[in-house]
Parts: C-alpha cells; structure tokens; sequence
C-alpha cells in the first residue's frame, strides 16, 4: 500500500511547493506526488483526474481557497492543510481532528503528519467525516478575511461613465432615495459632487454606522459630521443645513427627537 | 448624538425651571419696587401679588414650550409662548383681586384704591412679561446653537482619536506575521534546495524589515523612504510569487523629499498585492507613478489585479486607515481616490500638498 501512495501538493507559491515535495522526499520516500497545484481550481480540476489518496492544501490560495477546494474533495482522500501562522486558522485546526501543518514546515512535524497518514492508509480507515469541521472552517475564513457581516461599510462602489469610483463613506454627506436610485451626496476632493447608485437607502441604512449616520427622514440619511447646523420650526419638524453645500434637508416628524433642545 | 440630548434629563430640567424661577422672582421684586411708592396696602401684600404673577407667566410659558405636541403649520411655537404669557398676566391678576376679596366687600373694581393697584399691576405685567418671554426664547436658541457646536467640536477631537488609534493598530500590523512566517518559508525552501537566491531573498528582507522597524517610531516619512519600504517588499512578493506579480515604478526625483505620513505608499502596494494580485490566478501587474507636480505631489499604483468586484468588503481596512491619517497630518488638502481600472483592476492615487 505505501509504495502506492499518491499525493496532490497545492499552493500558489512556487518555492513552497517546491520545498513540500522534497522534504516529503526525504521522509515518506516511496510517496509519489502525482500533481501540483497553483490554486484551488488546478487542485480540484487536478483531483478529479489522479485521484490521489493524500491532498496537501494551501489554505490561502486564489480564487477557491484550500477549504474550498477540501470541501469538494469531501471523504474521497485524507486531507492535510498547510498554513503560514494564521492564530484563528490554527486555532480552528487544532480544535478539529484535520491535520495541518504550519509554514514553514518542520521536518520532525512534518514526520508526525506522515505516519499518522501512513497509519490511516494501511488501516484502511477511511478519511474522517470532515464536512462539519470544513464549513466552520470556511466562516472563520470568511471572516478573516473580512468578508463577514456587521462590518460598517467604508466604500460606497458608484459608476462614473466607464469607470467606477470608490467613495469613501467619510465623503458622503447624505444620501437620499429616489424613485428608482439612490442619490450619494459626497465630496470630490473638498468639492460637492453627487452619484447615484441602484442599492436601496434601506439596504445601505443597515450596513452604516449608526454613530455617524442618522435617518432624520424617509428618504433621506444624513452624515451627522457634515451638518452645519439644525433649524427647528415650531411645527414640530426641522430642516438641516450642511457644511459648504446650499442643499437643504428635510427633518421630518418622527426623526426630529434627535436634535431635541434642553 | 448623545450630546444633544443631554439637557433633556432630569438633572437639566430641574436646573432650567429653578433659573426661570429665580429669573421670575428677580423681574417680580424689581416691579414691586417701582410700585410700592403708591401702593396704598401693607408693602408685603404688593410683593405677594408681583411673585404670584412672576410665577404665573413663568408657568404659562413652561406650560406652552411643550404642550400642545403637536401645533398647526401656521402656529409658531415661539409665537405661542409669548401670547400665552401676557394673557395670563390680566387673568391673574384678576383672580388674585377676586379671591382676595375679603366676603361681604365690593368688587374690587368699586374700590377706587384697589381698581388702581389692579390696573398698575396688570399693566406692569402686560408690558414687562412678553417681552422677558421673548428674551428668554432668544437666550435658549443661542444656547442651543452653542450645545450644537460644542458637540460637533467634541465629535471631530473623537475623530482625531480614532485616526490615532487607526495609525497605532497599522503600524502594529505593519510586520504582519503572516507575511513574515511565509517569507521566512520561502527563505527556508531556497537555502534547503542549496540555491543561490536564499542570499538575495535574505537581504530584501532585511532591508524591508530594517525600514519598516523605525517606522513605529516615526510620525512623518519621505516619499524616499517609502520606496526604501516598498522595493524590499515588492522584491520579496515577487520572489514569493514568480509567475503572478509584475512591477514597475516610475518616480519623479524632484518628489523624493515630500514629506507624506508613514506608510503611505506601503499600504497602496500592500492593498494592491493583497486585493488585486493575490486573489487573482492569473496574477498581474503593479505600476507605482510617483510625480510631482508644483505644490502638489500625487503618488498612484494600479494594479491588473482581480478589481473591485471580487475583492470583496475587506477591501480597504488599510486604505481606510490611511485616509483617515492623511486627514490628520493635512485635513481637506489630501485626498485619496479609488478607480476601477480598465478593463480590470485598481486604480488608487493620493494627491496631497508637496511639503518638504
């Protein structure tokens, strides 16, 4: 069985691939790595066609990441991760019973993972159920990488004729909804400018910081560091007036608590 | 926020109705005096009845600055407060002569001597209270307009913290172990296989690393000593990934002594590596222009990479960051832009003042 061994070696770094293949050389000598991978997409493509029994996976790779690519692997081989030090990865490995190893790789260490493997393979156990372990792994990624949710929005993606700007949320000065757009007041530089944009007010409202923006209407959010100042009328609704801009904005009734005098 | 609300807890209300008190028994004394000279009764029952009114407007107007909630477009409430105040002035004074109206006597109105102390009494109310009314008004919406201010000032000194705060956790991740673990790989992968880069990829490392040290020290930086940063840097990525990063630079000499905050080009090349050339599988390619132009000095690196539409929302934590130390160090004068390149990629420039 061992001088049968096949293994698949994926990371997007050419030298680190390089370095895997020979200390594996040095150790596991009868394993026969039967394909390299440069990213994800190559390691599934490349598993689909060789079938190896041992996958050593990159986590960080581009496009599919190495949990991506394990995830479609599933049972059908025995999984190693590879991971420069990432606490909350490692963390996430240790606690499951997937095996991984850090970069750069140790040579005693990497002897371990290679008789467990061997281990495994002769016992013909099959690859540990590892889907749970590998979608809780994917979130922490996700989050890692900030692709979590509750995160404030910082750029606001508006179509400029071919281009697209990204305008930071600091710039913008409010935003208010129209029929069918979203109207992005912001500044270019210091000077008033104004894009629209197809996310609704209300999709947007719940990604902000609600420290520095505030609905004073239906239509209308306001960057409470933009407001130069407040003119209540006495009919209970109040209007806002913004720094170096003539736009006036409409506080309506259920919003004017918020600029309650003593 | 918070701010503004503050004079609306109780603690605020007690301190407004006892200066409104006290303002009234001040205005009420005062009256007192100028009409005890023809007061035909006891002095003290002039003072009652003054203090009495004093607090009766002052009521009328407490009463009114809140209720009814709601009132008809055409109703201001200023205007309401005021005319609540000086009708209450007769209606006052007119209970207090009926009520103190000893039983069995006339009206007052058949008492020559107590119709006169009425009339002055009413009079003197009807001319002083609207107009204590109105200032009063005057005096709270200049408060407010001072609250607000003072607010505003307090939430920029709050936004000059948190850039500070931005700046700290940056350079604390400048040397991020992620990078350094995985060069450090890579460095071990090349002297392992005996070759005659490990020396190389050693020294861009050290240079990077003897750059990026006393950067944690530093507040400001030269256009120079950024590219001392970012050459080791790009050196080592390039190592790292052979077949997917390409870079040029193109640097105007006359811009190598602009002073610019730290880190600045790094985290434009970073952002670049790390959201363009990273994610991508086919890589790309970084072009740093760094020019200046008189007063002004724009620094910009496009990359070919994976663009705007994939890089997801971890996109800018850095640029983030950076914008809000551009702010401190010159306010409005810098400005960071972020283009979508064509047909893909990012464009992402500074424009800031030349200070040398």
């Amino acid at each position: 069985m061992n001088a049968h061994a096949t293994a698949l070696i994926a990371d997007d770094e050419p030298l680190l691939r390089d370095a895997l293949r020979r200390q594996l050389a040095s150790v596991w000598p009868e394993l026969e790595i039967v394909a390299e991978a440069r990213n994800g997409r190559e390691a599934v493509r490349l598993f689909d066609q060789r079938h190896p029994d041992i996958c050593f996976l990159d986590v960080q790779m581009p496009g599919l990441s190495g949990v991506d690519a394990a995830n479609h692997i599933g049972r059908r081989s025995h999984l190693v991760f590879v991971t420069a030090h990432d606490h909350y990865a490692v963390q996430a490995f240790a606690q499951g019973a997937l095996d991984y190893l850090l970069k750069p790789v140790e040579r005693p260490r990497l002897a371990e993972t290679v008789s467990r493997l061997k281990e495994r393979l002769q016992s013909s156990r099959p690859a540990i159920n590892t889907e749970q372990l590998l979608q809780q792994l994917s979130a922490q990624l996700a989050r890692l990488q900030g692709r979590g949710k509750g995160e404030p929005l910082r750029w606001i993606r508006a179509q400029a004729g071919k281009t697209v700007r990204l305008i930071a949320i600091d710039d913008v000065d409010y935003l208010r909804s129209d029929a069918k757009y979203t109207l992005v007041a912001w500044r270019d530089g210091g000077t008033p400018a104004e894009a629209v944009i197809r996310t609704p007010l209300k999709e947007l409202l719940e990604q902000l910081d609600s420290e520095q923006f505030a609905q004073v209407h239906r239509s209308v959010v306001v960057n409470l560091r933009a407001i130069s100042h407040v003119k209540r009328h006495d009919n209970e609704t109040a209007e806002i007036h913004l720094k170096g801009r003539h736009d006036v904005l409409p506080v309506s009734r259920n919003y004017v608590h918020l600029f309650r005098q003593m | 926020m918070s701010e503004l609300a503050t004079a609306a807890r109780p603690a605020g209300i007690i301190a407004k109705t006892a200066r409104r008190v006290a303002v009234a028994l001040v205005i009420s004394t005062a009256v007192g005096l100028l009409l005890v000279i023809q007061w035909k009764g006891p002095p003290s029952s002039l003072f009652l009845r003054t203090t009495i009114i004093g607090l009766a407007g002052t009521a009328a107007f407490s009463l009114f600055e809140a209720w009814p909630r709601r009132l008809p477009r055409w109703l201001q409430r200023w205007a309401l407060q005021v005319v609540a105040v000086g009708v209450s002035m007769p209606v006052t004074t007119l209970l207090i002569y009926i009520l103190a109206t000893p039983e069995g006597a006339p009206p007052f109105w058949k008492d020559a001597a107590r119709m006169n102390g009425w009339t002055h009494l009413t009079i003197a109310g009807i001319l002083l209270a609207p107009w204590t009314a109105l200032a009063a008004i005057v005096r709270q919406k200049e408060a407010f307009a001072r609250n607000q201010k003072l607010a505003f000032a307090l939430e920029r000194s709050e936004l000059e913290r948190q850039a500070l705060d931005a700046r700290l956790h940056l350079l604390q991740a400048q040397v991020a172990p992620h990078f350094l673990f995985n060069t450090l790989a890579n460095v071990q992968a090349l002297v392992d296989a005996g070759s005659p880069h490990a020396s190389t990829v050693l020294r861009s490392l050290i240079a990077y690393l003897r750059a990026a040290v006393p950067v944690l020290h530093e507040t400001a930086a030269t256009i120079e000593r950024e590219l001392q940063l970012v050459r080791p840097y790009l050196e080592l990525m390039q190592m790292r990934m052979p077949d997917r990063l390409q870079y040029a630079m193109n640097v105007d000499p006359a811009a190598l002594k602009v002073l610019c905050p730290p880190t600045t080009l790094l985290t434009l090349v970073e952002n670049a590596v790390r959201h363009g050339i990273d994610p991508s599988e086919e890589g790309g390619r970084i072009d740093i222009d760094i020019e200046r132009l008189g007063e002004r000095c724009v620094v910009r690196v496009t990359d070919t990479g994976a663009g705007l539409d994939q890089s997801g929302n971890g996109l800018g934590t850095g640029l983030a960051t950076l914008r809000g130390r551009l702010q401190l160090v010159f306010g409005d004068a810098a400005h960071l832009r972020l283009i979508s390149g064509a047909p893909r990629g990012v464009a992402a420039e500074v424009d800031m003042p030349a200070r040398t």
